[in-house]
């Protein structure tokens, strides 16, 4: 017998009692909110290391995004308004290439107050891009804000590519003696462009 | 009467100054935990659904792993199912030779430890590099972690340094913690590079979509995942959920139980091999299909890994993961321990007070301490009670269940020197290790009763 | 309303003011309060450190011995949730129904819930540190612990604060384990050892002369480390308090 079959046997013949599935809808219903969710999502990607810059109606993006990254020379960027960007990141050969990126532009699609994580849903084929630039600037809708989890989790996929990701704030480790360290292996910094 | 948990743990705390630290680092930790449950007014909602989600999913493994087994299928992923360690580890094994890969990349996983993968592939002449930094820095020493989320925490600054002196070229002398980490950052860059196989564990896997998702702070699964085609993933069954809505419980739980902050850095949804690549997908028993059957113990299943039980334990923190004998410490690791093999394991079930405060933090509501307390009721069973422990049990049976001997015991003055001695037994030396003997009155309530003297 | 009152057995050899003093509270909040004699152990020793069937002809005597009594009560919140949380399943194994689990209070518990005094003679001019013990704090639920998110509540301090020109605080990390444990202490030693000389600093650092507590094995544990270190500290029961100048 294979495997699958010997431990699925072992799983009907070892299981007891059957537990009901839980109604979580009184929990989703109770679950935090914010009044003010732009000011709850600043403060939040603020506490995980991150920024929030509010953009305003009529500002032009790629002169924002020179003024905070004045030195960034290879900037990649798959969206088309952001004309700053160097490199669009399928234009490389293998994902290796993408080593040395000073700075990545991409689209979220959702950000969510109570943690600053904001959703990414794969739109290019190297989605090294997202980790391995060394500042990673997100571009977000505040009408895209959410409450909490619960919230987020109705309003995201995983695309055509079948791979998204939260991220909430800059990468960072505390591996030696819990001292925290931001930029282990990911995106040194982290910006969050609010229109 | 000693473990060798309690032989260790006494070793451990020989050096005061480095115990004193563990001890106030892992409190941080669990006072991050404290202050971030507490901005969730839903909190103990919250807890309470995450466990019945997993009573529910724990009592349908057939039907959701099939499930998740058809989806993620159905998205172009091969699926594995391995009985135990070794199959685990063939399969990992046979998917990265028929790829003639020699650089594999791995991102944490305790399964890994559990089932000894690092090891069998280095024999097979496979170069695995973990790219956690904790796991890095273990690796390169040669260790094993000490606590499932801060693997390294034991380790200090100085002997990192001096390690990526030899290994990473740094400057000699400096310890500085971002230094370190980013001469880390840039080593590992070429590791993740070169890799020609990335693999993960899973922190869930979901049902209902085939996808699985993993939690990482430093985004190490991610840089991996993202650079060679080939991508394996491995979890326990017991990892598995229903749907995303059940996501939405535990991405809000796992990283303000286990370190404190809202939600990792990097929460990754994992649905489909990469344009042109591969995903491989092993679910692994190992043992956890036989705890279900086991209904004072099955609540081990709930347990997402988070490490909190750890941070608050008061004995793990002044006793070091390396004084449990099992590979997962703590309260948690007590438990499993003696799920896998109670004969190997039971020493560390000594290394608890009851005071039941992993109870309390635990996000899925494993009954760590209840379990704890039946597992000492077996150990006679097994043949492996503290004889010491069982004489002086006995002894105050004998004097408790005859109350003349026990006021008998009280009452007369050579007795009562000798009562301690039948209390604490040929334990009495080590009481005396730390305390005074606490002194005995010269008329007890018994007494005082009697003569009237109580009003 | 008849009243058993329980001493554990370490109360009655080492601390029988303890029991006195509890004798004397409950007469003074005009509870009907009688000792049954030959009172021995609950047992819990022997439970905890994995020999529970040694418990059973224990609770069985116990269960018989306040048999008369519409409540029990006692001053050590371990043992009485020992009884309470243990007693059952002890004497299911025996067929015979436990009567005690049902009415046995911690001391503090019976007076904060049932006697519900709005107020006591005692004074007692003094600083105090709290000792919320494990099993009184997260088995008995005498305070909100510290891990869970609810609302704070100590019943050892509603009953400090009726007493008289007392000062009460709370130690930093206010309920973690001082390290008894039982069999433990002697088992584990080196790390019991250590917490209670962790937790007998917290509550010097509060500038406390006491350390109060409604559970004598976590004071009779730190008085060890107290008298051994001669630290500047030392513990009552807060029976004793309540009692002061009864």
């Amino acid at each position: 017998m294979s495997s699958r079959e010997d431990i699925l046997q072992n799983i009907r013949r070892n299981t007891r009692v059957r537990y009901e599935k839980p109604d979580l809808s009184t929990l989703e219903k109770e679950a935090i909110t914010y009044a003010d969710p732009v000011a709850q999502f600043c403060k939040t990607v603020g506490e995980v290391g991150g920024h929030v810059v509010e953009v305003k109606p009529g500002e032009d993006v790629n002169v924002l995004i020179h003024n905070l990254y004045p030195d960034a020379k290879r900037i990649a960027s798959n969206l088309k308004e952001i004309t700053c960007a160097t490199f669009h990141p399928d234009d490389v050969a293998s994902s290796a290439e993408l080593d040395g990126t000073d700075l990545a532009v991409v689209r979220g699609r959702v950000g969510v107050c109570e943690n600053g994580a904001v959703w990414i849903e794969q739109d290019v084929e190297q989605r090294a891009v997202y980790f391995i630039s060394e500042a990673l600037i997100l571009l977000l809708d505040r009408k895209n804000l959410v409450n909490n989890m619960h919230e987020a989790y109705q309003e995201i996929d995983t695309g055509e590519y079948g791979y998204g990701v939260f991220i909430s704030g800059p990468s960072k480790t505390a591996d030696i003696e819990q001292a925290l360290v931001l930029g282990a292996h990911g995106a040194r910094e982290l910006t969050v462009l609010l229109f | 009467m000693s473990t060798k948990h309690s032989k260790a743990a006494e070793k451990f705390q020989e050096n005061r100054e480095l115990a004193a630290w563990h001890d106030q680092t892992l409190w941080m930790m669990r006072a991050k935990r404290d202050k971030m449950s507490r901005e969730v007014p839903e909190w103990e909602h919250l807890r309470d659904m995450a466990s019945a989600i997993k009573m529910y999913s724990n009592s349908h493994l057939d039907q959701l792993l099939q499930e998740f087994e058809k989806n993620a299928q159905a998205n172009g992923a091969h699926v594995y199912w391995a009985k135990d360690a070794d199959e685990y580890c063939s399969i990992i094994y046979n998917i990265l030779h028929g790829h003639n890969v020699h650089h594999f990349i791995k991102s944490k996983s305790m399964l890994a430890e559990e089932c000894g993968l690092n090891e069998f592939l280095m024999q097979k002449g496979i170069d695995v590099v973990e790219s956690d930094l904790g796991e890095r820095i273990l690796q390169l020493m040669h260790k094993k972690p000490s606590h499932i989320v801060v693997p390294a925490i034991h380790i200090k600054k100085e002997e990192i340094g001096e390690l990526f002196v030899k290994e990473m070229g740094t400057e000699p002398g400096n310890n500085d913690q971002t230094y370190l980490t980013h001469a880390a950052r840039k080593n590992l860059r070429h590791k993740f590079i070169e890799a020609e196989a990335a693999m993960t564990g899973a922190n869930f896997a979901v049902a209902s979509t085939g996808e699985f998702v993993v939690c990482t702070n430093e985004g190490n699964a991610d840089m991996g995942t993202s650079q060679p085609k080939l991508q394996i993933a491995a979890f326990g069954l017991e990892k598995i959920v229903p749907d995303r809505e059940a996501l939405g419980v535990f991405t809000r739980l796992l990283a303000r139980s286990g370190t404190g902050q809202p939600i990792t850095t990097y929460t990754s949804h994992y649905r489909k091999p990469r344009k042109g690549g591969e995903l491989h997908i092993i679910i692994v028993d190992n043992g956890r299909s036989n705890i279900l059957a086991d209904q004072e113990h099955v609540k081990t299943l709930n347990c997402l890994r988070c490490g909190a039980c750890m941070n608050t334990c008061p004995v793990y923190r002044r006793s070091g993961g390396y004084s449990y004998t099992y590979f997962i410490p703590g309260p948690i690791g007590i438990n499993l321990g003696m799920l896998k093999a109670p004969l190997h394991y039971y020493d560390n079930v000594s290394a608890c007070s009851l005071c039941y405060s992993c109870q309390n933090v635990c996000p899925a509501k494993v009954d760590l301490a209840d379990q704890i307390y039946r597992w000492r009721q077996k150990l006679d069973g097994l043949g492996v009670a503290s004889s010491s422990k069982r004489v002086m049990s006995g002894g105050m049976k004998v004097l408790m269940e005859h109350p003349g001997l026990f006021n008998f015991a009280l009452g007369h003055a050579s007795w009562v020197n000798s009562f301690p001695r039948v209390m604490v037994y040929n334990g009495m030396n080590d009481w005396g290790k730390e305390h005074d003997m606490p002194q005995f009155a010269k008329e007890s309530f018994n007494d005082m009763w009697k003569k009237g003297k109580v009003k | 309303m008849k009243v058993g009152l329980f001493i554990p057995c370490y109360i009655n050899a080492v601390y029988p003011q303890v029991g006195v003093a509890s004798f004397k509270l409950l007469k003074s909040l005009g509870v009907d309060v009688d000792y049954p004699l030959d009172q021995t152990c609950c047992g819990q020793p022997m439970a905890n450190a994995g020999f529970e069937n040694e418990s059973v002809e224990l609770a069985k005597r116990f269960d018989r011995l306040f048999e008369q009594y519409d409540y029990i009560v006692g001053p050590s919140a371990s043992c009485v949730v020992f009884v309470r949380d243990h007693y059952g399943n002890l004497l299911a194994k025996e067929s015979h129904r436990c009567a005690s689990e049902e009415k046995i209070y911690d001391i503090c518990e019976f007076i904060h819930d049932v006697v519900k005094p709005t107020s006591l003679k005692a004074s007692f001019p003094h600083k105090v540190s709290i000792q919320n013990s494990c099993h009184g704090v997260r088995l008995m639920h005498l305070s909100s612990p510290s891990e869970l998110n609810i609302p704070y509540y100590n019943k050892l301090r509603d009953l400090l604060s009726l007493v008289k020109d007392i000062e009460v605080v709370e130690p930093e990390r206010p309920d973690e384990c001082c390290g008894f444990g039982g069999m433990f202490a002697v088992e584990e030693h080196a790390v019991s050892g250590q917490m209670g000389r962790d937790k007998v600093q917290r509550h010097i650092d509060t500038g406390a002369e006491y350390i109060v507590g409604a559970d004598s094995s976590c004071l009779m544990h730190q008085n060890g480390i107290i008298s051994r270190d001669k630290l500047p500290i030392k513990t009552i029961h807060i029976v004793e308090v309540l009692a002061a100048g009864l």
